[in-house]
């Protein structure tokens, strides 16, 4: 890139009539990207002559730019600040997602535990059913008009009477404000029976589980203590998945969603990954690599990677992924379908760590066991190690309109927002990216981050670079599939019957 | 000389000019080290400012502690000013994101408010005054330093109710 320009020297100067734009150069050609996500590639020579300030009408990169919005003439105002509504219409809306951890006791113990879990005789790390009320009560209180309430922990099944009761009082209490409610429960499946079981699929929850790749690997890494972690989740995800069918929902839709936390172990295997989850039924794999939160900070040296190592594992499983639905099968991999969504249309997806502002505070909020209340699963993980720097309140003192105008909440908001931050102001990513700020926090003492030596924006790099790298390419037969990968099947069963008045 | 180094057993010495870079970036380059270093900033001549780091733990490279403060100042310099630059954007997106989160008082928070004998009448912005009462002094510094202090309360008190 410096190349070309350092070629066009003293000639260097911009063409009238563009609009900003920031470029990366992507498998020998270059990828232009502006304000509003358009997109467009050009090749070496005609970023050389625009370089130059040469670019006539009626020339294919003149018409090729302004059908994509990069000449300032061929642009509809109206329409160009009504896309950018849409695309940020997230900021209506306060949390949506509410992430309840309700004991911190677990049965399993994993090297890369991100959730700083207690012995199974600690029971004071239990949440009360008085809490779980306040929680579900502030929860309400979110002007988001659709609010999902995620249970985690610790594992959460070893509390499942204070579930259940936050369970019916949310029911209940939302009689009266007619939310688009969810709830979600993030398990290791090893305390399941078939009494919760039956609960869970009467109460519509939703249950996510991890997996780790083959049977050697997840076992090695989660430790059920008198038991095989993974014998025990494949067992669940099977049963529940019958359940599923049982009562008649359509089984490519409905089905248990199982995540990855991609060790260093696991970066060997990334085919094997990909056909284990498959031959779990599931549908989308969240290629998702190991976090710096709770303990795995402490197990770094076991767990940690180089992220080139990681993103040569990506490329390689998506590979396969892509390989696969050639052949018919319709899998898809989460990142990839985050980031796709925003490059190919103008939806927004609202993944909370990948947008922008990020969605710290103002898109989700965390409930430690004890009532405290923090900006992030993250950020509740942070103060379980030592540091309450992302605490904004507790359910005992705090309203909701106070937590939402937190300092801290302001902070993260303006630290979270791409285009202001050095690095990402001149990145052809900036319009589909985003960073927790949290994580910057966590891994560079700032909230702003330097994206240069971030392990996020690493990934995310390598992520967009793969992406455009096959988007560049242009075969019809991957591009159709990446689109289908954009395709959004709403989970209407687990929404939960409004009756507001 | 603009910018000199004092590199020590873990610690390092940077001393520059302080029309280099702007205050807050000084001290939002030095914060990001507390965690990891002693950190203590000084004026030791006119428009020169040093920054003391020493490592709080043994081994540390103090080369690479005085490369690393070096770009964590120019990006935070550089941030400040892409901040700067879009001050109106960030203001607005803020403020959308905050109001949207925070949504208008409701019943709730209404209700929650503090209404007992002794507040009940209290009128902090001046809505039972009249015009004569609430502008008549305003020119003079005291009491337009009152004025200021009385609108920043309201918003904490606004903020801290519960
Ligand atoms: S985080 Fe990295 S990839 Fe994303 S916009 Fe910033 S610089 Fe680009």
């Amino acid at each position: 890139m410096t190349q070309l320009f350092t070629e066009v020297g003293q000639a260097a100067k911009a063409p009238s009539g563009l609009v900003p734009f920031r470029f990366r150069e992507v498998g020998g050609d270059y990828l232009l990207s502006n304000f509003l996500g358009d997109w467009v590639f050009v090749t070496k020579d005609e970023m050389r002559s625009l370089a130059r300030g040469e670019l006539q009408t009626g020339t294919p990169l003149h018409d090729k730019l302004a059908s994509k919005n990069f000449l300032r003439d061929s642009i509809d105002a109206a329409k160009a600040a009504e896309r950018i509504a849409h695309k940020k219409r997230f900021l209506n809306y306060g949390p949506n997602l509410h992430i309840a951890v309700v004991t911190l006791r677990c049965n399993e113990t994993c090297v890369y535990c991100h959730a700083s879990r207690a012995n199974m005789d600690a029971v004071h790390t239990d949440m009360t059913p008085e809490i779980g009320e306040k929680v579900v009560d502030l929860m309400l209180q979110s002007t988001s008009p659709a609010v999902t309430l995620e249970f985690q922990g610790g594992e959460p099944l070893v509390n499942f009477p204070v579930m259940k009761h936050m369970i019916e009082y949310a029911l209940a209490r939302n009689r009266a404000y007619g939310k688009e409610l969810e709830f979600t429960m993030v398990s290791n499946l090893a305390m399941m029976d078939e009494e919760k079981l039956a609960y869970l699929i009467d109460r519509k929850v939703q249950i996510c589980t991890s997996i780790d790749g083959p049977e050697h690997i997840h076992t090695k890494q989660r430790k059920l203590v008198g038991g095989n972690s993974h014998r025990e989740a494949v067992k669940w995800i099977e049963r529940i998945n019958k359940a599923y069918i049982d009562i008649g929902l359509d089984p490519t839709l409905y089905h248990v969603e199982a995540l990855l936390t991609t060790t260093r172990e696991a970066l060997k295997l990334p085919r094997e990954i990909v056909d284990t989850y498959v031959s779990l039924g599931c549908r989308a794999i969240f290629l998702r690599p190991v976090d710096p939160f709770g303990f795995a900070g402490r197990t770094a040296q076991i767990v940690e990677y180089d992220r080139s190592a990681y993103n040569e594992f990506y490329r390689t499983a998506v590979e396969h992924i892509l390989d696969l639905n050639r052949k018919g099968e319709q899998v898809l991999e989460r990142y990839a379908s985050i980031f796709l969504t925003k490059i190919l249309g103008d939806e927004e997806p609202n993944f909370l760590d990948i947008r922008s502002p990020s969605g710290s505070g103002i898109g989700a909020l965390a409930y430690n066991y004890d009532g405290k209340i923090f900006t992030s699963d993250e950020g509740r993980m942070m103060y379980e190690t030592g540091d309450p720097a992302f605490q904004i309140g507790d359910v005992f003192s705090s309203n909701y309109r106070a937590l939402m105008k937190h300092e801290t909440i302001r902070a993260l908001v303006m630290a979270s927002i791409r285009d202001t931050q050095p690095d990402c102001v001149n990145c052809a990513y900036a319009p589909y990216c985003g960073v927790q700020p949290e994580h910057s926090y966590r891994t560079q003492g700032t909230i702003f981050g330097r994206m240069r030596e971030s392990t996020t924006c690493a990934v995310h790099k390598g992520i967009q670079d793969f992406l455009f790298g096959k988007l560049r390419e242009n075969d019809p037969k991957t591009t159709e599939i990446l689109r289908r990968w954009t395709t959004v099947r709403a989970r209407t069963h687990f929404i939960q019957a409004s009756s507001a008045s | 000389m603009s910018m000199s180094f004092d590199l020590g057993e873990g610690s390092v010495r940077v001393e520059f000019d302080e029309g280099l870079y702007p205050r807050d970036a000084i001290y939002g380059a030095a914060y990001v080290f507390i965690d990891r270093c002693y950190v203590h900033l000084d004026r030791v001549a006119d428009k020169r400012i040093q920054v003391s780091l020493k490592a709080k733990k043994p081994g540390v490279d103090s080369q690479a502690l005085a490369g690393e403060f070096q770009n964590e100042l120019l990006g935070q310099a550089w941030r400040q000013k892409i901040v700067e630059d879009n001050r109106q954007f960030v203001e607005t997106i803020t403020a959308r994101a905050l109001g949207g989160a925070a949504g208008p008082p409701g019943l709730d928070e209404l209700l929650s408010m503090d209404i007992g004998e002794e507040t009940a009448f209290d009128d902090p912005l001046g809505i039972a005054m009249s015009w004569e009462e609430k502008y008549k002094k305003k020119g003079k510094t005291s009491d337009a330093k009152s004025e200021g202090e009385a609108a920043a309360n309201t918003e904490t008190s606004g903020g801290e109710a519960s």
